[in-house]
């Protein structure tokens, strides 16, 4: 191993104080900059000199770049909204009642209070839960750069371990995760060695049903044993059109366990037992998910 | 003996739950820790350690970093081979120098040294050492270790095997060939170890003039890091003061003794400016004092008539690439419990101490006999499933019966008082046992993998050097000393050679002293002297600084009060024979005339040499040294009375496996246990409950584990993972009270307690839960991983 | 504000004093405090976010001082263990409550759970003792097994909803 250290190597910081500011200074090709959001992730890496960078931006004095709205059937998250916001949101509790319950799984409170949206999303964590939710939920990340703005689909978004779709210069502001739509049926189960932990696997559903209570949309999305979160489109497909029950959950359960070439595989979960709880998982989590759905519900969810 | 020992009517702080005199410095965050010490001119060191389990130090240079800015020294291995010898080890010579020289061991071993202005320059610095390296293969399989194609961990020993000894007591082959029944199987324990919220740290300062060392650090063992320093430098110990901060923490892994000599050489290369050390966290896990018991046994018991006849052990002990953690001791103390709390005849060990390019191993709260114990408790629960007996009832079938104490056990060691009986019916009465067993009978017809564990372990209390004698160990005594001494306002200061480290010894002592001169516990102050001034000390381990420090206390009281008896005779104008202390005066027994109290005599004596009696020194304070008394020298078979007091418990743990992912949930947790007299209960429940959760660390989520290279995997509290509230279960306590006739207030050693029973008694629920499906765990910890990799196995 | 070498300033108010200092970046709010401002009760176990012993309140949230740049903390408003206890000495109730139950033992983690808890209950005076589990899940102890510590901040929390005013710091 690389001998772990406990202070970070020196480096430049800078605190802008607008959007501007703050992209002349990451769009520098000359400097390897990192941006520093709640610091949750990045400052262990500093710490250990896992990561040099040479200059740090620390972005939390950029106005308005926190804070949760509604916009077009979406909750829209500044980058610097704090877990902890997310999780004392009553929006979120109402209209997206999954990620509320997904910010619960992140690290302790005492994490969540400085921990952000844009930088789960940013760090890319494959164990990490926001990522899976935004992949999950469909959501979309907005990114700034020396070149105007753009939005990214999480599918995207997400390219490897710890890598994203963010072009070098760009930062991201916005976070958008489309609300729960009436009569959707979720959940959100994860499986981690201590409460807090990262997952060793965990699966985000999302599942509709029509009048008749067969399955008529479905998104499944695992987290913790690929590289990146993941929609399971053949165990979503073969839950299409099909009646509730629970060997239909076994076989997409399998199908889960099919998706994956080479899963992760670390000292607490090999990715043998990786790919067994993803599936375990899909099946609790698809039958939680089906016990909250009303069949046959549209619209909005108030 | 007991309480009643102590001169009042009535005793108003010893054997109560007291509010400690620990708390309000630590509570307001003034207690000074390690580092919180800053000297004037302090230097800041950061280490740089080996990326290799096992490689050639081709060249090391160190110029760059020495011509950074802020960088005072540099040390590498060509200075510790100057300066100093390699580190005393058990077994012997088997110890390595605090920085490599030619070879590195292991990954972490230190390389080098800087002393900086800061620790972040100093590991700047560290960046700047240019260290070639030419990696040689590693041996990390102890098995393989032990053939004779194994590369060698030093080369100059010739083989990896430290130590090999068969040990035998009584006519085991015998036994084990006219059992009804004999039952075998094997078991690893994989590392875990101590992980005390604060690491190792040190301010070492090597004065020029003086040539003397001062250490200041978070030390378990102050006196023997003292003796370990004047050994290491070859300097006299006189020379040598060691100052032991209160510390955060120890449980026997707190290590650190090469923290101490490099930064000692630091600060002698420095000219003499203090060093300071702190170990990171990530240093701490990979090359510390925290890992413990990297263990391979295989066992066997003859069963005849429900009674255990013999046990066999065979242990492969891997003790990583250096005797220097003394981690050789664990692997002897279970001498001194080697059958547990049953009346097994005869028995053997077979023991291989092991090199591997692994970090050196280290003592850990109970110090062997928890994984010992894992192994003796799952045979206990294999022989009573293939026999269909109870396993409660198997065990108390072969229970030492009460009227059998003291009772020595074959491997030599006497165990001092116990009713295990009333013990274990406590603990099924607290557990609702015979209900458990319906509900599990329940649970099993619907499938439900529930299992309950009954355990009995004993823990021997009160170390002496004796119980490691077939490791090197050969004295006999471990004694601990207190000054008590009265001011002339009658104020009252102990002094010790201990500093505080959470089981709340302070308090101890002015529960005591208060109680013996009849004051209040404000009015006592315990003051901690450095090695060069205290009375002989050992400190905390071994489950020993209750029952040695209060017997210490109530010794130097009682000899003071001899002194001050003196002096109150005399202004009492009566025979000294005739008065006594009581309720803190002094008092003629038949109760006539007048009373003096302490506080006056003690006054009188500093005050009044008019009124001193002839040959009476104006000294009220008296010293007094305790060491456990009648511990015997080890025989030729390693049989000694070594641990003083014997304390038992019974653990009842209720589990459910949910097989699909391997998970254990803990139902039900209830203990009942004996650890004789209490002498502040509220402290020996949290000693009681601290213990269960390392146990339950160790059973179900703590592991180090290495590859197949050598290479540690785990380097953050993100994969060491020690239990957080979460992982604890809620448990139910009672207490049996044998006082021990051995100790003088009748208390036995109780600090190491629960991890001796905990991780034995998860692991036989979870055994007992997978029993239906005719599988076994053998191996600790039981991550979910394992477990489901089990019960695959019968699914197969 | 551009990038700028070297150190900087930071002017951060800790326990209600106002307190000036130069920093490099790199500096953390642990070792800001621990060795320039001389506040040394908040101790540091991990360096990588874990343990928890670090845990301080920024603007009223408890947070990791080892997980937060000091220059990051400029103009915020910090409370560490320290400030707790009145100037006179007297202990809070919440010092008051974890000696009574015995809700630590070597102490070194004490500070953390101690400024946990506080920024849980003065933001939830009616946290249960599922919210009050998850809060102490993220601290560890490795002497008491925690059941202490439980009945510690139990007792604290029925305490505060009592008597509130003696509580804010």
């Amino acid at each position: 191993m690389e001998w772990a250290t406990v202070k970070p190597a020196a480096f430049d910081y800078a605190a802008p104080t607008s959007l501007a500011e703050a992209l002349t200074l990451l769009g520098d090709p000359d400097r390897d900059a990192t941006v520093l959001a709640g610091g949750q992730s990045l400052l262990p890496m500093l710490n250990m000199r896992l990561a040099r960078p040479e200059l740090v931006v620390d972005i939390g004095r950029i106005p308005n770049l926190a804070g949760i709205e509604e916009r077009e059937g979406a909750l829209v998250f500044g980058a610097m909204t704090t877990k902890a916001a997310v999780e004392s949101s009553a929006l979120v509790l109402r209209q997206q009642p999954l990620l509320h319950a997904a910010t619960k799984l992140v690290g302790h409170p005492q994490i969540r209070s400085r921990g952000t949206v844009g930088g789960s999303m940013a760090q890319a964590d494959p164990a990490a839960e926001y990522p899976a939710v935004a992949v999950a939920t469909g959501g979309w990340m907005r990114a700034v750069g020396a070149d105007g703005e753009r939005t990214i689909p999480a599918a995207d978004f997400f390219v490897t371990c710890l890598t994203t779709g963010l072009a070098p210069g760009e930062l991201l502001v916005e976070v958008g995760i489309p609300a729960l739509s009436a009569g959707t049926g979720w959940s959100f189960t994860e499986l981690s060695r201590r409460h807090g932990d990262f997952a060793m696997a965990g699966v985000a559903v999302t599942v509709r049903l029509d009048r008749a209570g067969c399955f008529e949309e479905s998104r499944i999305v695992v987290f913790g044993v690929g590289d990146i979160p993941t929609r399971m489109s053949a165990a979503e497909e073969l839950l299409r059109g099909e009646r509730p029950e629970p060997s239909l959950y076994r076989r997409a359960a399998d199908a889960v366990r099919d998706a994956f070439d080479a899963p992760m595989s670390d000292i607490h979960a090999s990715a043998e037992y990786r790919l067994h709880l993803a599936g375990v998982l899909a099946e609790r989590g698809i039958a939680d998910a089906v016990a909250r759905a009303h069949p046959g519900e549209e619209g909005p969810n108030r | 003996m007991s309480l009643d020992c102590l001169p009042v009517t009535e005793r108003r702080w010893i054997g109560r739950d007291v509010v400690r005199v620990e708390d309000r410095s630590l509570l307001t965050g003034r207690t000074r820790f390690i580092d919180d010490v800053v000297l004037p001119g302090m230097l800041h060191c950061a280490i740089l350690r080996s990326p290799f389990p096992h490689a050639r130090i081709i060249q090391i240079d160190t110029s760059r970093a020495e011509a950074l800015p802020g960088v005072a020294a540099v040390v590498t291995g060509a200075d510790a081979l100057a300066w100093c010898q390699p580190a005393r080890s058990t077994p012997e010579g088997w110890g390595l120098r605090c920085l490599a020289s030619d070879t590195a061991h292991f990954v972490g071993e230190p390389i080098a040294a800087v002393a900086a202005a800061s620790r972040a320059a100093a590991e700047d610095a560290l960046e700047a050492i240019d260290v070639e390296y030419e990696p040689l293969e590693p041996v990390t399989d102890p098995f393989r270790a032990m053939s004779g194609d194994s590369p060698l961990v030093m080369e100059g020993k010739g083989t990896n095997v430290m130590f090999h000894r068969v040990f035998t007591w009584g006519e085991v082959d015998a036994a084990f060939a006219g059992a009804e029944h004999v039952f075998t199987e094997k078991f690893r324990w994989n590392r875990v170890g101590a992980n005390p919220t604060e690491t190792f740290g040190t301010v070492c300062e090597w004065d020029p003039g003086t040539l003397e060392l001062c250490v200041y650090g978070s030390i378990q063992a102050a006196s023997s890091a003292a003796l370990g320093c004047a050994g290491t430098f070859g300097i006299p110990s006189s020379k040598v003061t060691v100052k032991s901060q209160h510390h955060g923490g120890s449980f026997g892994g707190k290590g650190g003794a090469r923290g101490i000599v490099v930064a000692s050489m630091l600060s002698r290369k420095a000219g003499g400016r203090p060093v300071k050390w702190i170990e990171d966290r990530s240093e701490y896990l990979v090359a510390g004092g925290g890992q413990a018991w990297d263990r391979h046994y295989e066992a066997s018991i003859a069963v005849s008539g429900g009674r255990v006849t013999a046990l066999s052990v065979t242990l492969v002990d891997d003790l990583g690439a250096s005797g220097e953690g003394f981690g050789a001791l664990g692997a002897a103390k279970p001498l001194a419990a080697f059958t547990g709390p049953y009346e097994i005849p005869t028995a053997r060990y077979d023991l291989s101490l092991v090199a591997t390019n692994k970090t050196p191993v280290f003592p850990y709260r109970g110090m062997g006999p928890p994984p010992h114990f894992f192994v003796l408790e799952q045979m206990m629960d294999i022989a009573a499933r293939a026999l269909e007996i109870d396993p409660a009832e198997f065990r108390r079938a072969n229970f030492i019966p009460a009227d059998r104490f003291p009772y020595t056990i074959p491997s030599g060691n006497e165990y001092d008082s116990g009713n295990y009986g009333e013990v274990l019916d406590a603990a099924l009465s607290l557990a609702g046992y015979a209900e458990l067993r319906r509900e599990q009978e329940e649970a099993r017809k619907q499938g439900r993998l529930m299992g309950v564990g009954v355990v009995s372990t004993v823990e021997p209390g009160v170390f002496d050097w004796n119980a490691y004698a077939i490791v090197g160990m050969p004295q006999t005594g471990v004694p601990e000393g207190a000054t008590v001494s009265i001011d002339i306002l009658g104020s009252i200061t102990v002094r010790v050679g201990f500093s505080m480290e959470g089981q709340g010894q302070y308090t101890l002592v002015s529960q005591l002293v208060a109680d013996y001169f009849h004051v209040d516990m404000d009015a006592v102050s315990v003051v901690q002297l450095d090695t060069r001034s205290a009375p002989p000390s050992f400190g905390p381990g071994g489950s020993r600084l209750g029952v040695a420090i209060s017997a210490a206390v109530l010794g130097a009281c009682q000899r003071l009060t001899g002194t001050l008896r003196r002096v109150a005779a005399a202004l009492l104008r009566a025979p000294e024979d005739q008065i006594e202390l009581w309720d803190g005066n002094f008092v003629l027994k038949d109760r006539s005339g007048g009373a003096l109290s302490v506080a006056k005599v003690a006054a009188t004596m500093l005050a009044r040499s008019d009124l001193l009696p002839p040959g009476v020194d104006p000294l009220p304070e008296a010293t007094y040294v305790w060491t456990a008394p009648g511990r015997t020298p080890a025989d030729d078979e390693g049989r000694a009375k070594s641990y003083l007091t014997a304390a038992q418990a019974v653990h009842v743990v209720v589990v459910e496996i949910d097989p699909d992912t391997g998970v254990v949930e803990i139902l039900k947790y209830a203990v009942a246990d004996d650890c004789g007299v209490r002498l502040n209960p509220a402290t020996v429940e949290g000693q009681l409950d601290g213990s269960i959760a390392q146990g339950i660390g160790a059973a179900l989520y703590e592991e180090y584990v290495y590859d197949e290279e050598g290479q540690p995997l785990v380097a953050t509290l993100a994969d060491y993972l020690i239990p957080t509230i979460n992982e604890i279960p809620v448990t139910q306590k009672t207490a049996v009270v044998t006082p021990s006739p051995f100790t003088p207030l009748g208390a036995k050693g109780c600090g190491e307690g629960a991890i001796h029973t905990t991780p034995a008694a998860v692991m036989c629920a979870i055994n007992d839960a997978m029993a239906p499906r005719g599988v076994l765990l053998t191996e600790v910890p039981a991550s979910p991983q394992r477990v489901w990799k089990t019960i695959r196995e019968a699914n197969r | 504000m551009s990038s700028t070498n070297g150190t900087r300033p930071v002017r951060v108010t800790v326990n209600g004093t106002v307190h000036e200092a130069t920093v490099e970046p790199r500096t953390t709010l642990s070792e800001l405090l621990r060795s320039q401002l001389g506040l040394t009760g908040t101790h540091v176990g991990c360096e990588h976010g874990v343990c928890g012993v670090c845990t301080v309140l920024i603007d009223g949230k408890a947070v990791r001082s080892c997980l937060t740049l000091a220059v990051q903390v400029d103009g915020s408003e910090i409370l560490t263990v320290e400030g707790l206890a009145a100037a006179d000495g007297t202990l809070h109730p919440l010092q008051e409550a974890f000696s009574a139950e015995h809700g630590l033992q070597c102490g070194f983690c004490t500070p953390g759970f101690l400024m946990a808890v506080y920024a849980l209950l003065t933001e939830k005076p009616d946290a249960g003792e599922d919210e009050i589990r998850e809060v102490l899940g993220g601290q560890l102890c490795r002497c008491t097994g925690y059941q202490s510590i439980l009945r510690s901040v139990m007792r604290a929390a029925a305490q505060f909803r009592e008597s509130k005013l003696e509580w804010v710091r």
